[in-house]
């Protein structure tokens, strides 16, 4: 159900692979090429039979056209006059508390790359349906015609007026960090880029509890990150913020390891200050060189690059620290088989796939990270609320038992979506973000209702027949 | 191949102590390497400004035999920046500098600063300011009477640097390709 995380970015990507820049990433096998083809045509066809996946129904009752004249005019200039004297009303007065907006400018669409915003639509409404879905947050899918990152920035500033939240999708890299820093900086609502915040809270939950069962501390542990695209580069920042020691830290993209003494470091001062500033503090962990030099010795690899299986190297695995910890996160094609990781001496293994155990899913994370800081009426989301929702993914698999096949929750543990909320309205209060300062117990109730409703809600519309059943046979193409 | 002696009037080998990470030494035959890779990266990043700066292949080479030359040549100041931390004794830094004649201008003795380079490591943290005001007593010594600075038109944060120090643009240097 969760949407495929995307490989990194060609440019950020890692060490050169025979995946071609820009091409579809190559599936593993006949089988699956068949089974994406097939899942392509039933999206095709289903989209023409439903024509869009979310919509806006009233949440009053209209007895009568009387009642407009409370829900409407004469009745609602006070209502406007009341928000513009208090303008954090707008949270109480509206939906505004339960809205966000999915924001685009369709320039990395899954792994399509810069297709424009109209073309973005069809999976803006499919994260708008998640979002709704498992986290009762009303989402509105709004891709935008702009061409620069100022501008985007700049439209986004004038939208927010109607919205308690803002989800970036599918911005390109690096275009994707100054969007959110800048966003994040000048608006008083919580804005989040799933690619970066999304994908990383997934991994570093997934992370804490390899460290758990393989016996390891953070604070000792030497990690590689291979592939320095949005997600691995706000990893590396949140488990330097973890404890993670930085120089004990490298990434390495496909000019090999970062640091500080580079050929392109002075490029990358100027072209990805992100990419430079890591550089700077992990100093490569005191290596250059290539992914090979990054892992001999290392406890934990978190590939986010190319999806293709033989990116990483058996060998690569087998020089690496007793019994180490193997993220392959690249969609849909993992950078190793885990079969092989496993071979080649791994002692626990993630992917991004539902088809392997320890599936690192940022679906786990943003609808619940959403219900969060809107039920606190948040008004920022900082790294500390990221590793709030990280850290209740992880204890929430511990809680139901930790195995190296079992490190992070699954979409089935439907309990996860709100103790997640809860946690992460509870941090926000604690970090004087929350317009509205609740105790745990009660964020939980009112995620879990949210919840509850949004699911009773379809059923219902679905038993009445608002909602279509699902068609079985191929639908065949319209009259023209 | 012959060791120069540093010049009499260059700064003295004997580095200067600061609080800073670095001290600042004139430079001498053994650090020539280490100085012609520092000046061939600042070059590399004058071509990220403007492709008017494209860096020549044999760039190294010329850099090398430059060096050598200004090593012993009284007019030329160069400046080698030394770590003292963790790396004491790398080479981290380039001061490039040299004192010209201006024939219808007063002052007559123009102090240039040709180049500067740190390693990203070692910048900020009030380095650059340091080692601008070292650059500015030797050329001072040598009887400059104005200080000025080349870099690329389109580095801001040269421009940037240089401007919140008193500096400010004098001669445009325009270009086109023929």
């Amino acid at each position: 159900m969760a949407r495929a995380r995307r490989a990194g970015d060609p440019a950020d990507g890692t060490p050169p692979s025979p995946a071609p820049e820009g091409a579809d990433p190559a599936p593993a096998t006949a089988g699956e090429a068949e089974q994406t083809e097939r899942l392509g045509t039933r999206s095709v066809e289903l989209a023409r039979f439903y024509q869009g996946k979310v919509e806006t129904v009233p949440k009053v009752p209209v007895r009568s056209l009387k009642d407009f004249s409370v829900w409407y005019t004469p009745g609602i200039a006070a209502v406007s006059r009341a928000i513009h004297e208090q303008p954090e009303r707008s949270f109480e007065l509206t939906g505004r508390w339960n809205t966000i907006a999915i924001v685009t400018d369709g320039s990395r669409v899954l792994g399509l790359g810069d297709i424009g915003p109209e073309a973005a639509m069809p999976v803006m409404e499919g994260k708008a349906l998640l979002f709704k879905f498992l986290g009762g947050v009303d989402a509105i899918p709004l891709p935008l015609r702009v061409t620069s990152a100022d501008e985007l920035i700049d439209a986004v500033l004038r939208l927010a007026p109607a919205f308690g939240g803002v989800n970036l999708e599918d911005i390109a890299s690096p275009k994707c960090f100054r969007v959110l820093e800048e966003l994040q900086r000048r608006l008083p609502i919580p804005v989040w880029h799933d690619d970066q915040l999304g994908t990383a809270a997934a991994t570093v939950a997934g992370l804490i509890n390899a460290l758990k069962v393989t016996d390891r501390d953070l604070r000792s542990s030497r990690t590689v990150l291979l592939g320095a695209g949005a997600a691995n580069l706000v990893t590396a920042r949140l488990l330097i913020a973890l404890g993670h020691d930085p120089r004990r830290l490298s990434l390495v993209d496909q000019k090999g390891i970062l640091e500080p003494e580079r050929d392109d470091i002075d490029a990358l001062a100027l072209n990805h200050p992100w990419k430079y500033r890591l550089a700077l503090q992990t100093r490569g962990a005191g290596r250059r060189g290539d992914a090979a030099a990054a892992l001999a010795g290392a406890d934990v690899l978190l590939a986010a690059s190319t999806p293709d299986p033989d990116t990483v190297k058996p060998a690569w695995i087998r020089s690496m620290a007793p019994r180490p910890i193997v993220f392959a996160l690249a969609n849909p094609v993992p950078e190793i088989w885990p079969s092989r990781a496993l071979e080649a001496g791994a002692a626990v293994v993630a992917t991004g796939r539902s088809d392997f155990p320890n599936q690192v899913n940022n679906s786990l994370v943003f609808p619940a990270v959403f219900r969060g800081v809107l039920d606190a009426r948040a008004r920022s989301i900082p790294d500390e609320i990221v590793l709030a929702a990280a850290r209740e993914l992880a204890d929430h698999a511990a809680r139901h038992g930790l195995s190296a096949q079992h490190l992070l929750p699954t979409m089935d543990e439907h309990e996860v979506f709100p103790r997640v909320a809860a946690r992460v309205a509870t941090r926000s209060v604690e970090l004087g973000l929350a317009r509205r300062r609740l105790g745990y117990e009660e964020f939980l109730e009112l995620a879990r209702a949210r919840m509850d409703r949004t699911h009773h809600l379809a059923a219902a519309m679905l038993r009445d027949g608002f909602t279509l059943p699902m068609p079985d046979e191929p639908i065949p193409p319209e009259e023209p | 191949m012959t060791e120069h002696p540093p010049h009499p009037s260059a700064p003295a080998a004997t580095p200067t102590e600061t609080a800073l990470p670095i001290r600042v030494r004139g430079a001498t035959e053994a650090d020539l390497e280490p100085l012609v890779a520092l000046m061939l990266r600042l070059k590399r990043l004058n071509e990220e400004f403007d492709p008017m700066l494209e860096v020549r292949p044999d760039a190294e080479a010329r850099t090398r035999e430059i060096l050598r030359s200004e090593l012993g040549n009284p007019r030329a100041l160069l400046l080698a920046v030394e770590a003292t931390g963790e790396e004491a004794g790398k080479v981290v830094g380039v001061v490039r500098a040299t004192v010209r004649e201006r024939p219808f201008y007063t002052p007559e003795s123009e102090g240039v600063i040709q180049d500067i380079y740190l390693l990203p490591l070692y910048r900020r943290r009030r380095v650059g300011e340091y080692l601008l005001e070292e650059v500015a007593r030797h050329l001072k010594e040598r009887g400059a009477g104005i200080l000025t600075a080349e870099f690329p038109t389109q580095n801001e944060i040269a421009s940037r640097f240089y401007g919140k120090r008193g500096f400010r643009p004098v001669t445009a240097l325009y270009a086109r390709r023929l």
